[in-house]
């Protein structure tokens, strides 16, 4: 069970030395409890509080690393069911699916391992190939053919635990995910995975079976596994993914790995698109997409980026020049912050009165106008960036934009940054807005 | 660059004319012209209290906010937001004045000597009366061995050590005082002493030995004359910080303090309010600034920083970073403070940029630390900073609450001076308000406790629905479509001593929810933080000047403070200023002092969402989440009934 | 080796709401809807059942809008001019209810003669939005809320600022409400308290909390959803309502939908990337407690259509 920070704070020397970098040993503690340090940061735990610390701080999920050339993907770790309650840490891997007998491997790894897709800044790319057995006298050298295309971590597909060994001995220094052991041939199978280090992924009909295979796979020294729960309809994949990711929160140990899900099985290309965003929403630690196209994946991605963004910072929205009630080159131009609420009760208000206008939101580290100001990230220099950047110039006629009341201090200023420019004084309150519109301006 | 005439003219006739060029601020060609045009918002175009007409020429307005047309019409303008553009003529029109003297705390705690003190035990300064021998020509011992070998023999002193300045004075002293002196010190260790002063004559044991505790609010000084032999508080004074022309708030005065000479100026600036205050209290008990041989001060970080001339600036930025949480003591001589030129400076210790030692002095003086029950500390200013703990544990955090309970920000806001309007009640059937003022005089505005009472019952009566929009619909006339929306008058013209109406917009609404809901969010998030919540707290204390007017009832009403038994809370009024006595009086009590800074865990706010989360969920009458006020529940349906 | 599932427990439950009224009822629609009622998260049918199916509803508008993607034009085509033709239209592609979006140029005739043929055109419950100022809202949804008396309308959208007279009109005309907020549990919540304390009961009430596109804050409204349900079945009276979301207008606007020209070739095809925003976006929000979807394209219906007969059936 976690433990609260002052709970954490009663196990420590107390002492507030300083040492670890922090103010106090209950600021230590809190980061402790919140994750953001590792105990050994403190050089003066007893062993005893040592030992009931590690304990409490084994994570529910386990972590799972795949490794292929330099490139690795993780999954697990993740502490909570929603992810409101504290974030989703590590993105879902989409792996795409190849199989052995396939004639056009090196062709569809290479398209889809250069596939790249640029949102908010951020580069995108898949994340691995799973490789599947279903011609095995061909699988070795798929591998070979796979893995001469890609430097990415790589899934190895077959229920034949001789074939997936044959496999995994082509990637020598790899930690592969095998898939996978069941009922039928698990022992051979956790022989393989152990010979290989590599991770094993479980499948079974029911949460009993999953759970009775991880304990005795576990037993015999195989403890990187991945759960493949199945699940016929979406429905029913919702529910098992729910059910293993709450026992897992309840420390049950036997269901405290990551998932894996195979929506390329699901029949159609649009059930796959479905399957797949379900899995990547809820719990998915591994993704085999059945067919590579771009249009998919970087939907898939960017809701993966979504999902898996931090909800504990504070929501901000995209600096940039915005229209509300279609401005002409006349139309007067606003200037504001991109914190979201900031934002939001400026363009109701505009958007309410009818009146054209152009938003102009500047980056002040999302925050409100006072606090940002206050603390330096609303200033002329900001502002005059903003102004230049988002070609404000070519959209107005006017050479005129008016800032908050709240900084009425920085027209000075801002005359100097933006020279040529008509700095007006709006007013302080975005209720105010309307009415400063209509005879002010 | 074109230079202009600009010409002033007062109320009271005075006219002086100065040069100016082009783009030179009214308010700096004021200056220049040796008239002094007050800034209280620091020169931001936010409070409109520099508004001065135009007669001739023309000005360039920046900003015209808080003008009305009218205004604009006759030739206003605000001073710190217009440029000269040409030759001008300006009226400067008497302004408001700031209050000068703060009415006296109407529950002025009693201050008492801690149980215990005698001065030989508490104290490290000590005082001593030496008689020398006079020198001659057969005793040719230079003047300070021979100080320093009477105290040997005396007192066993081995180490006695005195300032280059007081060296300088003490051959005068001790002729003049025919070899008989008295010597107060300050020992720093059993054989070790400072010399602070050579008193001019011996003196006797009960006669008194001055030493002062200080409280530097953004706002307010208190100053408090102590006399070290008895302990006792011999004179209490308070005045505004002459800080608050240049900014009302601490931003503001960190963005003043880190342009041109602005640092030296509000170092200034605030050692004349003290050495005003020390002048104030001596005269009361006949004594001179010049005797008062040490002080305790306790402010937050930024009043700390200006008072010692340390830079600010970085307490503003993120990461929100003081030069300096402990600093060390210093000299009345090196701040420009007129004490006794060697008085021992004690800045007390604080934990962060925005919890500075008036919340360490704070937690000492209420005894949070040592407290078995779990405590919740406010300590409500312009910035109310919040403590949650007990011996074992303590955390902090500071909201920005604005100045709205101060009465500032809003409209018809004031202080709590003569004239303010500190309680409403309104009539649920005919919406018409009955007030009390202070002074019984008539309403010149409202102060922060009449807001509070104000929000609470225009609640109560659904004048305001729950989030604060007035409600028009309802039958009287004192509900109107102003400027700013919806608004209340709650005094009409006739009845008004500004002869306007005195009224409360939804602007107004809005920045008093605001104010209430960083509070409420500080207290809940701050819980939250360490696994609790505001129902785990066992007592709740509140200081600040705020803490005397407040109406418990009305203020967890509007959701200021959580619901919860009104003898859980403990008003303690200035407890800033009672944690540097209690520092002053006793050598444990300062390193107490000390420790308290050390363990107090800071929590930033604004490091998460959780705090606007807390923040909009409290930004609603009481609050969005009923079950956690019942009483106002109950009160609510049955006002509603 | 057998492992108790944990199913959670709890107490409260979100209202069941009725959307347009059949001859019986008073009205003219042909069917009504009944969304709501549900004792768990969404789709955790091994603790109880999903008490109803969640609803998809098309967009349409009262006048031919000159802003919406091609792709959008050419699969409505000429309809798009008559609201009734429309209405029919996504009738027929399956859409359970419609939603009537007016125009800033309408007049509370025309208002009032769009409504009527919708209502003519389509036996659907039926949802008509304002053009979403003030004042306009205010006079154009009055005059369809006393034309269109008893059809049981879900009239919207009301907000903080304005949501007074709607709500007066919907409860003296007997029709419902869209109370929508900005992405904020106690901004929704807020707003149900202010309606709740004008008399309009809550279960003549759908919340609309407001929710981003795919790739555009989505994730925001996913999560205030997700609290949103959870403080429902906690118990909290103020947020045991339906919700009811926009994914169709949010999708549509963002250039990955709206345009296939000059977009990086890495977005892949237009049209079926287009249908993926909608699809997905919807989906996900429908997992994250939605009891209405607000749609554009037929093909994204089609699509949610089966990921909700999937849901249903575990």
């Amino acid at each position: 069970m976690a433990l609260s920070g002052i709970q954490i704070y009663k196990m420590l020397p107390q002492t507030n030395c300083k040492e670890c970098g922090f103010p106090t040993c209950l600021a230590f503690a809190m980061k402790l409890a919140a994750k953001q340090v590792e105990l050994s940061g403190c050089p003066y735990v007893s062993a005893e509080s040592k030992a009931k610390l590690a304990e409490s701080s084994a994570p529910p999920v386990r972590l799972i690393t795949l490794k292929g050339i330099g490139i690795d993907v993780k999954a697990g770790n993740e502490v909570c069911l929603y992810r409101h309650e504290k974030t989703f840490y590590n993105k879902s891997g989409l792996f795409v699916r190849i199989k052995s007998s396939q004639t056009d491997i090196a062709a569809q790894v290479a398209r889809a391992d250069a596939y790249k897709v640029t949102y908010v800044g951020i580069d995108f790319t898949v994340d691995g190939f799973a490789v599947e057995a279903d011609d095995p006298s061909k699988f070795a050298e798929a591998i070979k053919a796979v893995r001469a295309a890609t430097k990415r971590p790589l899934i190895l597909i077959s229920s034949d635990p001789a074939v997936l060994s044959a496999g995994a001995a082509v990637l020598p220094g790899e930690t592969p995910l095998l898939c996978g052991a069941t009922s039928a041939n698990w022992e051979a199978m956790a022989e393989v995975a152990k010979t290989a280090k590599a991770a094993l992924a479980i499948s079974g009909d029911s949460l009993d079976e999953l759970a009775d295979l991880t304990e005795k796979i576990k037993a015999k020294g195989v403890e990187d596994l991945v759960l493949a729960p199945g699940g016929k309809t979406m429905g029913g994949s919702l529910i098992l993914a729910t059910q293993i990711r709450r026992l897992a929160l309840k420390n049950f140990r036997a269901l405290g790995y990551p998932m894996l899900t195979m929506p390329g099985n699901a029949g159609s290309p649009e059930r796959e698109s479905l399957l797949a965003a379900q899995a990547i929403t809820k719990y998915a630690g591994f993704v085999v997409l059945d067919k590579f196209s771009p249009e998919l994946m970087y939907a898939l991605l960017v809701l993966r980026e979504n999902i898996y963004t931090d909800p504990q910072k504070p929501i901000q929205v995209t600096p940039g020049l915005f229209d509300i009630n279609n401005p002409k080159p006349e139309s007067p131009v606003l200037v504001t912050t991109n914190f979201s609420i900031t934002y939001f009760s400026v363009a109701n208000e505009v958007e309410g009165s009818g009146l054209p206008a152009r938003l102009l939101v500047v980056d002040a580290d999302g925050m409100s106008v006072l606090t940002a100001w206050a603390a330096g990230k609303f200033d002329a220099e900001r502002i005059a960036k903003a102004v230049k950047a988002f070609g404000v110039e070519a959209k107005t006629n006017k050479k005129q934009i008016v800032i908050p009341g709240h900084v009425a201090v920085l027209s000075g200023e801002l005359e100097e940054e933006l020279p040529g420019w008509e700095i007006r004084v709006g007013p302080r309150e975005a209720v105010d807005l309307p009415a400063f519109m209509k005879k002010a301006l | 660059m074109a230079e202009h005439t600009v010409t002033f003219t007062t109320a009271d006739g005075k006219t002086a004319t100065v040069h100016a060029q082009t783009g030179l601020l009214l308010a700096e060609a004021a200056q220049n012209a040796g008239i002094d045009i007050g800034q209280p918002c620091g020169g931001q175009g936010r409070c409109g209290r520099c508004a001065v007409q135009v007669t001739a020429g023309n000005v360039r307005r920046r900003s015209t906010l808080r003008l009305s047309s009218e205004a604009l019409e006759l030739g206003y303008a605000l001073a710190c937001q217009s440029v000269v553009e040409g030759d001008v003529s300006i009226f400067v029109p008497e302004q408001e004045k700031i209050e000068r003297k703060l009415t006296t705390d109407r529950v002025a705690a009693e201050v008492s000597i801690p149980a215990g003190y005698d001065f030989n035990w508490s104290q490290t300064i000590r005082r001593y009366n030496v008689r020398l021998n006079e020198p001659s020509m057969d005793d040719q011992t230079d003047d300070w061995s021979r100080l320093q070998t009477i105290l040997r023999q005396q007192h066993k002193l081995e180490s006695v050590t005195c300032s280059l300045q007081l060296l300088r004075r003490l051959g005068a002293i001790l002729r003049d005082a025919k070899w008989q002196v008295g010597v107060v010190g300050n020992l720093r260790d059993k054989n070790m002493l400072e010399i602070i002063d050579v008193l001019p004559e011996m003196v006797d044991e009960d006669e008194p030995l001055y030493a002062a505790a200080i409280d530097i609010g953004t706002t307010t000084v208190s100053f408090w004359l102590v006399d070290l032999m008895t302990g006792k508080v011999v004179s209490q004074v308070a005045e505004y910080n002459g800080q608050i022309s240049r900014g009302e708030d601490v931003i503001s005065r960190i963005i003043y303090s880190s342009k041109g000479t602005g640092r030296d100026e509000l170092q200034k600036r605030v050692t004349d309010t003290i050495n005003a205050l020390c002048a104030t209290a001596c005269k009361r008990v006949k004594s001179r600034p010049a005797e008062v041989i040490k002080a305790t001060i306790a402010g937050n970080s930024t009043m700390i920083h200006l008072l010692l001339g340390i830079p600010a600036a970085s307490i503003r930025y993120s990461p929100f970073i003081t030069a300096c949480n402990h600093p060390p003591i210093t000299t009345a001589r090196e701040l420009g403070l007129n004490f006794s030129p060697d008085a021992l400076i004690d800045c007390l210790p604080g934990v962060a940029s925005y919890v500075g030692s008036d919340i360490t002095a704070g937690v000492l003086s209420s005894r949070i630390d040592s407290a078995e029950d779990v405590t919740l500390f406010i300590d409500v200013g312009t910035n109310g900073e919040i403590v949650l703990g007990n011996q074992d544990w303590l955390v902090t955090c500071a909201c920005s609450a604005g100045p709205a309970f101060e009465g500032a920000g809003v409209v018809h806001g004031m202080r709590a001076t003569n004239g303010a309007i500190e309680e409403v009640w309104i009539n649920g059937d005919t919406y018409e308000p009955t007030t009390r003022v202070i002074g019984n005089s008539k309403p010149k505005g409202i102060c922060g406790s009449g807001l509070i009472s104000l929000i609470a019952e225009m609640f109560l009566t659904g004048v305001l629905d729950k989030a604060g929009n007035v409600n028009l619909t309802i039958p009287t006339n004192r509900v109107r479509e102003g400027e700013h929306g919806g608004e209340y008058v709650l005094s009409w013209a006739s009845e008004s001593e500004t002869g306007q109406d005195i009224t409360i917009t939804r602007v107004d609404v809005d920045n008093l929810l605001r104010a209430k809901a960083a509070i409420y969010a500080g207290f809940s998030v701050l819980a939250e933080q360490v696994g609790m919540t505001l129902a785990d707290v066992q007592q709740m204390y509140i200081g600040g000047s705020f803490g005397k007017y407040i109406n418990v009832e009305k203020a967890v009403q509007i959701g200021l403070l959580p619901d919860m038994p009104w003898e859980k809370f403990n008003f303690l009024g200035n407890t800033s200023i009672k944690g540097a006595y209690y520092t002053l009086l006793n050598a444990d009590e300062r390193e107490r002092i000390k420790d308290i800074a050390n363990r107090m865990t800071y929590i930033e706010l604004s490091a998460d969402n959780t705090f606007y989360d807390a923040f909009t969920s409290a930004l609603f009458l009481p609050h969005t989440d009923m079950a956690k006020f019942p009483t106002v529940q109950s009160a609510f349906a049955n006002q509603s009934s | 080796m057998p492992v108790e599932i944990p199913k959670d427990k709890w107490t409260g439950k979100v209202r069941t709401v009725t959307l347009g009224a059949t001859a019986a009822e008073g009205g003219t629609r042909t069917k009504s809807i009944v969304v709501g009622g549900d004792t768990t998260m969404p789709f955790m049918q091994f603790e109880a059942p999903t008490a109803h199916t969640p609803v998809i509803a098309i967009e349409i508008k009262s006048r031919k809008p000159d802003d919406w993607s091609s792709l959008l034009e050419e699969t409505w085509g000429s309809v798009m001019s008559d609201p009734a033709a429309w209405a029919k239209a996504a009738e027929a592609a399956g859409a359970d209810m419609i939603v009537l979006w007016l125009s800033l140029e309408d007049t509370a005739d025309d208002a009032m003669r769009a409504v009527k043929s919708v209502l003519a055109a389509t036996g659907l419950p039926l949802a008509v939005y304002g053009p979403g100022q003030v004042d306009k809202d205010n006079e154009l949804l009055v005059a369809v809320s006393e034309s269109a008396n008893g059809e049981k309308l879900l009239l919207g959208i009301c907000e903080d600022k304005n949501y007074r007279t709607i709500a007066a009109t919907s409860m003296a005309n007997g029709h419902l409400i869209t109370a929508r907020t900005a992405m904020d549990v106690n901004l929704a919540k807020q707003l149900n308290i202010l309606i709740s304390d004008m008399g309009l009961p809550l279960d003549r009430v759908i919340m609309d909390p407001t929710t981003g596109a795919l790739g555009y804050g989505m994730e925001y409204g996913y999560s205030v959803m997700e609290r949103l349900r959870l403080a429902a079945l906690q118990g909290d009276a103020m947020t045991q309502l339906p919700m009811m979301v926009t994914p169709g207008f949010e999708t549509w606007k963002t250039k990955e939908s709206k345009v296939g020209v000059g977009v990086p070739e890495a977005w892949g095809d237009w049209k079926e990337r287009a249908i993926h925003w909608e699809t997905l976006t919807a989906t996900a929000l429908l997992e994250s407690g939605a009891s209405i979807v607000v749609l554009r394209h037929p093909e994204s219906l089609k699509r949610v259509r089966t990921a909700i007969t999937e849901l249903m059936t575990a």
